[in-house]
């Protein structure tokens, strides 16, 4: 459960969309769009997570030892600074998640924003992935439904000519 | 008689609905357990990562709080064991409500045709 998988588990079955009536297709095609409306969602976020951890590392880049004693403007609030002065250019505090904070040199703060970066690369391209496939069969019931109006509108025609 | 059917079929509408209702929230719980879970393994990670020079802070309101790292890694681990017994729960839950949903589903069914006759029947005899 706590990864997404791109494998489908054994407990879902084939169906053969065509033995389907019509309300179970709309029904099965509903499902599929808020699905489908969920992954979305999900990949805007991980594309701002994604953003955050690629600002994080690039500012880490700015943070060399030459850097030390510079000048810099520290926010108090939104809209107010004050100066202060880099003391220490060696070692940064990171958010490592639940309320935890790891002190890790500059090196060490890049990998970990890197090793984010590729989790959350990562999980996009699964999600991706499924979303691809769900497409795949909401398209696919898309024709089948559409086979199943014209059928019925051919049936209706051959009655209505018949009596 | 299908004043009768009627009132039943409402009072079996209602319970299918409270069941309903619970079976969202379990499934939001879930999900709120399993995005918690793998936040903790995620730090369980980066904890183990750490060497024993490393410092580490806790954030407790406003204010960081340094840690033991070996402290740290064995909250962490604790706190993993408790939501994995909540997750565990949730999810008995979840399939305890489905299948509660399943028999109330196949009761409104049966009510719905049975309702469906008595008013045939009503509608034939006037």
């Amino acid at each position: 459960m706590s990864q997404i998988s791109a494998t489908e588990g054994p407990m879902l079955q084939q169906i053969d969309l065509t033995k389907l009536n019509l309300q179970q297709l709309t029904q099965l095609k509903q499902q599929l769009d808020q699905e489908l409306g969920v992954f979305q969602d999900s990949l805007q976020t991980l594309k701002i997570a994604q953003n955050k951890f690629q600002e994080s590392g690039t500012s880490l880049e700015k943070l060399t030892p030459s850097a030390k004693g510079k000048e810099i403007l520290v926010p108090l609030t939104g809209s107010m600074y004050v100066t202060g002065k880099l003391a220490d250019t060696e070692t940064v505090i990171v958010d490592i998640g639940t309320g935890y904070y790891a002190q890790k040199d500059i090196q060490g703060a890049k990998d970990y924003f890197k090793r984010r970066v590729n989790y959350v690369t990562e999980q996009m391209e699964k999600i991706q992935q499924i979303g691809l496939e769900k497409s795949k069969i909401r398209e696919a019931i898309m024709d089948v439904m559409e086979m199943k109006i014209q059928g019925q509108m051919s049936t209706q025609k051959e009655l209505a000519e018949t009596a | 008689m299908v004043d009768e059917i009627q009132k039943k079929l409402q009072a079996e509408l209602d319970k299918f609905k409270i069941v309903q209702k619970d079976y969202h929230k379990a499934l939001l719980q879930r999900q709120q357990l399993d995005g918690q879970l793998n936040e903790n393994t995620a730090v369980k990670q980066e904890l183990d990562l750490l060497k024993s020079g490393n410092e580490v802070f806790k954030l407790i309101g406003p204010v960081l709080v340094k840690q033991d790292l070996e402290e740290a890694k064995q909250n962490v681990v604790k706190r993993m064991e408790y939501i994995s017994a909540e997750l565990k729960r949730t999810e008995d839950l979840i399939a305890n409500l489905d299948k509660k949903q399943d028999t109330h589903r196949e009761a409104l069914a049966k009510l719905q045709q049975s309702f469906q006759q008595a008013q045939l029947k009503a509608a034939m005899k006037a």
